[in-house]
């Protein structure tokens, strides 16, 4: 079967190249690993000893914390905020029937493909305009503007999967409306809401671009490391703390994965 | 439906709205005579600078997409097509550093690139190099926007692409394949031309973000490596701003992207951006 599309050498040397990219894509964030560990103020060649001094200073910097606890609060935020619009949206999207929906669907896509230095910009002034001071709040709704639009991607095409019978049996035996979101349609969208929910967090975890327009007095993890990034001195530090936040970026994005397939598996065998 | 549509009409199409009558001068934040005109949009249309400045960006943009888009498609050919078993757990690996920090990879190359970095203090550590004579073009150089962008951006183009592969009817290569096509002229007739539309995809949603980038650029690349996305982010910044020239260029590009966007609509699915 396989050989209509490739033949075996074709097969091997395309594993190769695969092998090859993967290194490439990896290396960097190996190399950060490595420095993270290295007795040095700069990281450079040669490597000078192994200390663990870097993740302490980390430890105790506490400019460095608040930004953390500021991102997860502001993520944690952002994801609510967009999967409630984000269902709102998709059941409106694949379930009703109304003039307008090309036009609604258009929008509610549309903050894919805005460049964020533009749409940033635009919200600066916004908040200009009406007098609105900036902080996390600020940054709460532009995270939900450029986030929205994922969560609907991940939902729009778990609820056209669902047999659409089974809410009108439960509106038939006289479930309310919110009855039957709460004890059908949601139970059976629940994996791709978690995923919404993740996608979410994430994206607005790391989002710079926008934030650094809206952000108020209180430092973003991104902002604090931007600014870090700027001074020399802080690298050895900041290379600690990226080799944390990829690991646990890295090992929470496998598990859902592979959490979302057992889960979807399990709801595609019942 | 209210909701969310209400929630993008105020936080996203109002603004846009301000900026386009911020660069019209129908409105500004300072106190002041102002009225309709088009000064503003003659001045940047006059002004090669800002001009030149996009076309730069656009150039930059359409090298780092073409080629992330050749590198990817034997990626994903590689996964689709092979019949390898592991082809998801393969593609996860692939794409997996996309769903990492940005800023954090952005990090890593300055680490590696820098005169006093990983590439260069290898070559002096080895005595390839002498250490008054770094490579100094490997960072703060548009070489480097457009690496730190291409590494960025690769492991996400081969989805698109991925998708359309997949999706592709196997039945056809084999009756290519009865019919006496070799595997090379398969490609050509069959393949190649039903991926396009993945192809497309991917390089749209490479192209048009990285041609408004201006983080990328702002830590890697120095004056050469500056892009239009900079210009407005200065023009709105401390220094010299001048929000109205800002809005005008800002402006431009939607309407850029608002014109690709239509322009490349037939070719756009929304599940081609999510891993389903």
């Amino acid at each position: 079967m396989n050989d209509v599309a490739l033949s075996k050498n074709g097969a091997r040397v395309l594993r190769g190249f695969f092998a090859l990219v993967v290194v490439f894509l990896y290396a960097p964030i190996v190399i950060l690993l490595i420095f993270s560990f290295n007795n040095s103020d700069i990281p450079a060649f040669p490597l000078s000893g192994f200390t663990l001094h870097w993740y302490h200073q980390f430890l105790v910097n506490a400019d460095l914390r608040a930004s953390l606890e500021t991102s997860a609060l502001i993520a944690v935020m952002t994801s609510i905020g967009a999967v409630v619009l984000g269902v709102l949206s998709s059941i409106a999207l694949v379930r009703r029937k109304f003039r307008g929906k090309a036009a609604a669907s258009a929008l509610l896509l549309s903050p894919l493909v805005i460049p964020y230095v533009v749409f940033g910009i635009s919200l600066l002034l916004l908040f200009h305009t009406i007098g609105v001071p900036r902080g996390m709040f600020t940054v709460v709704i532009g995270h939900i503007v450029i986030t929205l639009p994922y969560t609907i991607l991940v939902l729009v095409p778990r609820l056209e999967q669902i047999d659409e019978s089974l809410e009108e049996a439960a509106y038939d035996l006289g479930a309310s409306r919110f009855r039957t979101f709460r004890s059908i349609t949601l139970p059976l969208i629940l994996p791709a809401v978690l995923s919404a929910f993740l996608i979410a967090f994430t994206t607005s975890f790391d989002e710079y671009a926008v934030a650094s327009f809206v952000v108020g007095s209180r430092s973003t993890f991104p902002i604090y490391l931007y600014s870090a990034l700027r001074f020399p001195s802080q690298l050895p530090q900041v290379i600690a703390v990226a080799v944390v936040v990829l690991i646990v970026s890295l090992t929470v994005v496998v598990a859902a994965e592979l959490g979302r397939r057992i889960a979807e598996r399990r709801v595609g065998a019942a | 439906m209210g909701l969310p549509v209400a929630w993008l009409a105020v936080f996203f199409l109002a603004p846009i709205a301000i900026v386009a009558a911020y660069s019209f001068d129908v409105y500004t934040l300072f106190p002041g005579p102002h009225g309709f005109t088009l000064h503003a949009w003659r001045a940047v249309a006059h002004e090669s600078v800002y001009l030149r400045l996009f076309w730069k960006s656009v150039k930059m943009s359409l090298v780092v997409s073409v080629v992330i888009v050749l590198l990817a498609y034997p990626l994903a050919y590689y996964l689709a097509l092979s019949g390898t078993k592991r082809k998801y757990i393969l593609l996860l690996l692939l794409i997996a550093p996309f769903l990492t920090s940005y800023l954090l990879r952005v990090l890593a190359w300055k680490v590696i690139l820098g005169d006093q970095g990983v590439i260069n203090s290898f070559l002096f550590w080895t005595g390839l190099r002498s250490s008054e004579h770094p490579i100094s073009q490997l960072l703060y150089s548009r070489f480097a926007v457009m690496l730190v962008l291409a590494y960025i951006w690769l492991p996400f183009v081969a989805l698109p692409i991925f998708v359309s592969l997949e999706t592709l009817d196997r039945r056809l290569l084999e009756a290519a394949s009865d019919l006496g096509a070799s595997r090379l002229r398969a490609f050509w007739a069959v393949t190649l031309p039903l991926s396009i539309p993945g192809v497309i995809a991917a390089f749209f949603f490479v192209f048009v973000p990285t041609l408004g980038e201006f983080v990328t650029p702002s830590l890697v690349g120095g004056a050469s490596g500056y892009m239009y996305g900079n210009q407005i982010v200065d023009l709105f910044g401390a220094g010299f701003p001048d929000w109205e020239t800002g809005s005008v260029l800002a402006l431009f590009l939607i309407g850029v992207v608002v014109v690709l966007t239509v322009a490349f609509s037939r070719f756009l699915q929304p599940q081609q951006v999510t891993a389903e």
